[in-house]
């Protein structure tokens, strides 16, 4: 069987076979066998060639979170590609900026309204978590489209607080 | 001999998170019950559930709740609490509250209201602290009056001089000026911030000493000013004024030294008739010059350092103390043994400028071993809330010698798991490996000097190998595990781990 993983947000692939209490992985050296024994919900204990190793998981709205030895790794499904807030350069392409909140939080204000021309670096909303204020800024020269929250809303940083349209001002 | 007072029979504790439930922790080891207040975020939270009593106070923002005097005072009462914990931060250092609990008869875990107003006010603090001999930062011994006063004073200061602001602390009114051109806007801008943190906009300037270390003294006091210190916390780690790591004792000190800025410590505090547990704060300049600072009026955060190089519990003599007992520690039998390190759990990315990472605690196995301690206010499957502060635990460890106690940190890091939301563990394993760090020669700029456009290193190779086995294991691991809504609900379907992650792209 290969397995198809986004880890730490690059793709990556693995080749394992399963059978007969046997978990070996092939690679293009060679293959590995692991002992590998189920501990707990979150626990995994493998043995690979005598050496012993510990791994953590626990998994969340699409996330598997591994921590392997003190190492931590977010395993993604390959289709998930953003995997949670899309980033502003990605919406740029289309002369969109999707702007999300860079952490869960609460906005403060709004610096700008719909309409208002903007320029690069310019404050576009004040959002707040954890008794530190943190300030939206425009990603380059452009007009406020659309803006989806209101001061007070709570919001988080998988839908976009507002959409700029790229162009000279 | 005198009987000793009696303890209070009950402890209101006005404060959340790891704190809290340190000071619970305290109040059972003396058989006190305790009372935790919580808001409407907290219900689920981990002092909530530890103390004897609990009693809801009001919405989440802590202006509402943990700040709310009349709703925290009116829950003592209801509960019949004889004292109130006000832990750290919130209403720790409001002398307005700690009036408003010496009226009411209710005992303030803290100094008396008269030294809380002294020390608060850093203008006043100067003045009374250079009277009585106390070296302080060269600069203005009142408020500033206007802009030509500054000028004036700033020329004899010498240049860089910092504008403060006179309720200040945290960093907030604070700012740095190189020269007369920068001092207006520095004014202004000072004056600005320190009225809306404090509501009072007077500040004054200091000379500014660069490259600082920040050196604490602990200091105990019982109510008839038998005072004691507890020897030095270093704290130079800090990143946005707001230190990281903390440790006992400081490797800039010497016998010598210690001995001279332990009696100045207590100096400070008889000259300000402190009582109960505080910290003196001092700067120590490159030619280990020491100047005071300010006064912590309260529990500090990094308390347990102290704690586990002296061996006294401070919040258990906060509340002897509180209760009317004699401190019986002697100066002259107080010793430092080994040395303790404290590293900061705080909900924040290390990686993109320590945004705080509120959110859903996944899993959570805690460091042990011999010499290690969790101080900690969370649990697998808390939600972490978004409106308070984002420290989420400490991790401490006592050992031998500095270089052991680095060591220690180092796999205690390495042994704590903590699933769901960003810390800055990476980060921290980074300082304590950093060579400027363990050779104790870190100053309040390390930070910026030496971690600045902080990343995690690249992964383990071999790590990343075994992570995408385990991943390829979960994902193939057929076996049914027992869940109890999945066994009333699709009775006798097999639980597959990965339906909640939607289906995986299989080759071949």
């Amino acid at each position: 069987m290969e397995f198809e993983f986004l880890i730490d947000k690059q793709k990556d692939k693995i080749t394992v076979e399963t059978g007969k209490g046997v978990f070996r992985v092939v690679g293009p050296d060679g293959t590995q066998d692991l002992d590998i024994q189920r501990i707990s919900d979150n626990c995994l204990s493998l043995l690979a060639g005598g050496r012993s190793h510990q791994v953590f998981f626990a998994r969340d709205k699409g996330r598997l979170l591994l921590w392997v030895d003190g190492e931590q790794f977010l395993v993604q499904e390959p289709t998930n590609e953003a995997g949670g807030g899309r980033r502003a350069e990605e919406g740029a392409r289309e002369g969109l900026w999707r702007i999300a909140a860079p952490m869960p939080g609460k906005v403060i204000k709004f610096s700008v309204a719909e309409g208002d021309k903007v320029r690069k670096n310019q404050t576009l909303a004040v959002v707040e978590a954890m008794k530190m204020e943190n300030e939206l800024k425009s990603p380059g020269d452009g007009t406020v489209k659309k803006i989806y929250a209101a001061a007070g809303d709570m919001v988080d940083t998988s839908k976009p607080l507002l959409e700029i349209e790229s162009g000279s001002i | 001999m005198k009987p000793r007072a009696e303890l209070f029979k009950k402890i209101l504790v006005a404060n959340r998170g790891e704190i809290a439930v340190r000071v619970i922790r305290a109040c059972r080891e003396l058989g006190i019950r305790s009372v935790a207040v919580y808001s409407e975020a907290d219900r689920a939270s981990l002092h909530c559930q530890m103390a004897d009593e609990a009693v809801l106070i009001g919405p989440a923002p802590s202006l509402e709740s943990y700040l709310n005097m009349d709703r925290i005072i009116e829950a003592a009462r209801r509960t019949g609490s004889q004292a109130i914990h006000p832990g750290y931060g919130f209403l720790a250092e409001n002398s307005d509250f700690c009036r408003r609990c010496e009226k009411e008869g209710i005992v303030f875990i803290g100094p008396n209201s008269a030294a809380l107003e002294l020390v608060g006010d850093k203008v006043r603090a100067r003045q009374a602290m250079e009277k009585a001999g106390v070296p302080i930062i060269p600069g203005m011994k009142s408020v500033a009056a206007g802009l030509e006063e500054c000028v004036g004073q700033a020329r004899k200061i010498g240049y860089p001089v910092m504008v403060k602001a006179s309720a200040g602390g945290g960093g907030k009114g604070m700012r740095i000026v190189c020269g007369e051109d920068e001092l207006r806007p520095a004014l202004e801008a000072g004056q600005r911030e320190a009225k809306s943190a404090f509501g009072d906009d007077s500040v004054y300037l200091e000379k500014y000493i660069e490259e600082p270390r920040h050196v604490e003294f602990q200091v105990l006091a019982d109510n008839a000013g038998h005072t004691v210190h507890l020897f030095e916390r270093e704290c130079s780690i800090q990143r946005r004024h707001q230190k990281i790591i903390e440790e006992s004792p400081s490797p800039a000190l010497d016998p010598e030294l210690r001995a001279k800025m332990g009696e100045t410590a207590r100096k400070v505090m008889m000259t300000a008739r402190y009582n109960n547990a505080g910290t003196v704060e001092f700067l120590l300049d490159k030619d280990r010059r020491f100047y005071f600072l300010e006064v912590n009026a309260r529990l500090q955060v990094e308390h347990p350092v102290t704690e586990m190089v002296t061996g006294v519990d401070l919040v258990q003599q906060q509340i002897r103390i509180a209760s009317g007992q004699t401190l019986e520690l002697r100066q002259e039998e107080l010793r430092q043994r080994g040395h303790a390190l404290e590293c900061r759990i705080y909900a924040e990315d290390p990686a993109s400028q320590f945004l705080p990472s509120p959110g859903r605690i996944l899993y959570l196995k805690e460091p042990r071993g011999p010499g290690i301690r969790h101080d900690c206010g969370i649990y697998s499957g808390w939600e972490v809330p978004i409106h308070y502060d984002p420290i989420l635990a400490k991790l401490i460890v006592w050992a031998e010698d500095r270089e052991a106690a680095c060591r220690r940190m180092l796999a205690a890091l390495d042994d704590y798991v903590l699933l769901g939301i960003s810390t800055p563990i990476p980060f921290l394993k980074d300082v304590i490996r950093h060579p400027v760090f363990r050779e104790g020669k870190a100053t309040t700029g390390f930070i910026k000097a030496h971690m600045d456009g902080w990343a995690e290193a690249a992964k383990d190779g071999e790590k990343l190998r075994l992570a995408l086995a385990a991943a390829a294991y979960l994902a193939s691991d057929q076996k049914p595990v027992y869940r109890p809504e999945a066994a009333g609900a699709g009775a006798g379907e097999a639980y597959s781990p990965w339906k909640t992650l939607g289906r995986w792209r299989l080759g071949e």
